[in-house]
């Protein structure tokens, strides 16, 4: 038989952890490439997520356990692909390591994140909190391994780290590397990103502190999080009680996002519940267009509906304004099934943001055609190449992944066709 | 139970508001942003969000006796917000185009002038009454005088009569359109006087633009020309003055102020009817081109301003074989704006000086404090 043919999965996410193992336990070999320095991507941002509800870690640490028991499969963190080239069967890949300052020598210890003089903006938090540039995201990150930002660290004029770390484990001189793969097919599962709200101009995100996004919402529920799970709204830590959300903040907008991004409804029905259990006292009050709940997720509308404390009103958004001498917030609403336009003040808003493809961004080199909003046509790639998840369409974990599953069988396939 | 309620669309109606510009009716999915970013709307029972639900079902007897499409000012604000492209603004405008054939009578006349198909003919007609009027034969010898082609009298006896027929349909039909508002809004009373003073107040300062965010430049624009028209209209008063009582001929010299008020209020209406025209080609991608309504009275103010302005130059440079035509010209348009007035788009001065009076009267705006 010949060499077994490696399959690349691009992305390192819930779509590309499961395309990866699934081909590699069906006996391919699968190499995954992370742009971030740690898997699971925006999973493991949230607190909570569809559909039975649970922490991130309940699904990604038996892929991580899957991954670490399967020799077939390697992966590259804070790794770029840098071309690909060729057909089914042989893809050329160029990949970029990029230096992580740190090697496997790390246990976690801490010592290098106590030490390090640089504070910076904590990526993983959205900018809510800072983090030193020696740090790891959160207490379940995979690899456990700690990590230094090459751009905010000052190198080895400060090198305080290297004098703490006990396991000789950090190594300044790290230089990027590139590596060079053949493989026989290959797996798009670059994700997405969430909406740059500030192009909302009339919505004062960027702007007015109390309005948060919901990926923020998530991180401010999650134990993890800035304020380790407790819901304290961003200008002056108050708790934050009485919450309004607003949908479509850019999804559904010629002017934004010309598509529905299929999550935020449930997310925020999802996010009223992350308060309404934290604060007994607390309201919520959603502004939609439609509450769209795809599929089975009505029931859970239904039950979040029964709360007396949800009000699900009919309206978009479109005016927010901040009162500067409480840092509350005022949004400005039709209430389409009273016909009267209200303006009401609440402790903070969440805009219900959409999903951006991450190719909108950031193209995947290589011959791929996208749609004007940045999207993947699966018919349109070449062969050999598969799109996975969020990059076709906005869609929920549940689906990425059933879909990940799907695209696993059609690599093997295509390995097998030209192997 | 609740009765069930029998909805009979109009579809004429939806059809009419389509190609008059409201092409993008049927984009709208009742998201409401528009009545949130609109300054000029009031909070109770907001528009434009409910206008484009009733003309997308084609309830057209919701828009009888509405104050609220005329107290639109079209700022676009909310086409350039709207999700969807639905391009409120332009909708409301077909709807005003709608209600100007309702209430000005004959109906049919707004639907002749506002249709794209008559745009040569309904300058034709005024051109042939104006030619057999004047009796031309050939262009006047001599010194240039255009008594010479239309006496006083041949203008008063047809402008006069014009001015006064468009007047007294436009005031008829506001009439009748003050009776539906009542009706509908089921107001009984109010301070009248005040409300006229208090409309007639908010029109001369023009402050209702001002609230414009989009648009904001159409303040300028607008006053210009509306003011543009005052001047105009008191050297024309000026003018009747001179010639009737103290028996002055045509042409007035260039200091009198007959031609000081008619020059500035020329330049004023050119100015204004220019700055129209590129806000327009300006906004475009945001708030769309305009419609064929829109646009005939900008070309009718324009062909106004310019063969008026023409006319002058080609007299003061003896140019007879020039001067003569476009005073023609001109004269045709200017009585084409005065029969047209309650038909076309300028009817607006009826129906929406209305509208602001009895939104005070009644209530939907900001009452008047005083109640006598």
């Amino acid at each position: 038989m010949a060499e077994k043919k490696k399959v690349l999965v691009i992305g390192g996410g819930f779509s590309g952890l499961t395309a990866a193992v699934e081909t590699a336990e069906a006996g391919f070999d699968a190499v995954i490439v992370e742009k971030t320095p740690f898997l699971g991507g925006r999973v493991t941002q949230l607190n909570k997520y569809f559909p039975k509800l649970c922490p991130p870690n309940c699904g990604l640490e038996i892929n991580f356990k899957r991954i670490k028991n399967n020799t077939d499969i390697a992966f590259h963190t804070l790794a770029e692909v840098e071309s690909i080239s060729g057909q089914e069967g042989n893809y050329n890949v160029t990949i970029k390591l990029n230096p992580r300052f740190i090697n496997d020598k790390c246990v976690g210890c801490n010592a290098c994140t106590e030490v390090c003089p640089v504070q910076m903006p904590n990526e993983f938090n959205f900018g809510m909190d800072n983090t030193k540039a020696a740090y790891i995201t959160h207490n379940q990150a995979f690899p456990f391994k700690y990590v230094i930002d090459g751009k905010h660290c000052k190198g080895k004029s400060c090198a305080k780290c290297v004098e703490a770390c006990k396991y000789d484990a950090i190594n300044l001189d790290m230089k990027p590397e590139t590596v060079n793969l053949n493989v026989g097919a290959v797996v798009l599962a670059t994700g997405w990103d969430l909406y740059d709200v500030t192009k909302l101009d009339n919505l004062g995100a960027g702007k007015i502190k109390n309005v948060i996004t919901n990926m923020q919402m998530e991180r401010l529920a999650s134990p993890n999080g800035p304020t380790s799970g407790k819901i304290l709204r961003p200008s002056d830590g108050k708790e934050a009680k009485n919450i309004a959300f607003v949908q479509c903040a850019g999804s559904r907008d010629e002017n934004h996002l010309p598509y529905c991004s299929y999550i935020c409804c449930m997310a925020s029905l999802k996010q009223a519940t992350y308060l309404r259990e934290q604060y007994p006292d607390s309201k919520v009050r959603i502004f939609y267009i439609d509450i769209r709940t795809p599929g089975r997720y009505e029931q859970f509308y239904w039950k979040v509906k029964e709360d007396p404390n949800v009000t699900l009103t009919k309206g978009k958004v479109a005016k927010i304004t901040e009162d500067a001498s409480t840092g509350d917030v005022e949004v400005t609403v039709e209430d389409v099934l009273a016909g009267r336009k209200i303006t009401e003040k609440y402790d903070m808003v969440v805009l219900a943001a959409g999903m951006v493809p991450s190719t909108k961004a950031s193209r995947i080199p290589g011959e791929i055609s996208y749609t004007h909003d940045g999207f993947v046509v699966p018919s349109y790639l070449k062969k050999g190449m598969f799109a996975v998840g969020t990059l076709k369409s906005p869609v929920d974990v549940a689906k990425s992944v059933q879909d990940a599953t799907g695209v696993a069988i059609k690599t093997i396939q295509s390995a097998r066709r030209s192997g | 139970m609740a009765e069930a309620t029998v909805i009979k669309p109009d579809l004429d109606f939806v059809k009419g508001v389509i190609a008059s510009g409201g092409e993008s009716l049927k984009k709208c999915y009742q998201c409401a942003t528009c009545s949130v970013v609109c300054n000029v709307t009031p909070d109770n029972n907001p528009f434009p969000r409910k206008e484009m639900v009733w003309a997308q079902w084609g309830l057209s007897d919701k828009f009888k006796g509405n104050p609220d499409v005329w107290l639109c000012h079209q700022c676009n604000d909310c086409t350039a917000y709207c999700p969807r492209g639905a391009k409120p603004g332009e909708v409301l405008g077909a709807i005003r185009k709608q209600s100007i054939q309702q209430y000005s009578v004959p109906g049919f006349m707004s639907g002749l002038v506002n249709s794209k198909i008559f745009f040569p003919i309904i300058f034709l007609i005024p051109a042939l009454i104006l030619l057999a009027v004047s009796g031309f034969s050939s262009i006047p010898e001599g010194e240039i005088k255009f008594i010479k082609l239309f006496s006083v009298e041949a203008i008063q006896f047809t402008f006069t009569p014009a001015l006064i027929f468009g007047f007294a349909i436009g005031i008829l039909g506001l009439m009748k359109f003050w009776k539906d508002m009542k009706q509908t809004g089921g107001v009984t009373s109010g301070n009248l006087t005040g409300s006229i003073v208090e409309t007639a107040k908010e029109f001369l300062g023009h402050s209702r633009f001002k609230d414009c965010t989009v648009s904001r430049d159409r303040f300028l624009s607008h006053f210009l020309v509306v003011y543009g028209f005052v001047f105009l209209g008191i050297a024309t008063a000026i003018g009747v003055l001179y010639i009737d009582f103290m028996h002055v001929e045509s042409p007035f010299s260039l200091g009198h102020p007959v031609k000081l008020f008619g020059n500035i209020g020329a330049i004023a209406l050119l100015l204004g009817v220019l700055l129209m025209i590129a806000n327009r080609f300006k906004n475009a991608a945001k708030v769309g081109k305009g419609s064929y309504f829109d646009w005939l009275l900008i070309f009718i103010i324009f062909t106004i301003a310019v063969s008026g302005i023409l006319a002058e130059v080609t007299r003061l440079a003896d140019k007879a074989v020039l001067a003569y035509p476009i005073y023609f010209v001109h004269l045709v348009f200017v009585f084409s704006l005065f029969i047209y007035l309650p038909y076309s788009k300028l009817a607006h001065i009826f129906y929406r000086a209305t509208a602001i009076c009895f939104a005070k009267y009644s209530g939907r705006e900001k009452p008047l404090k005083t109640s006598n």
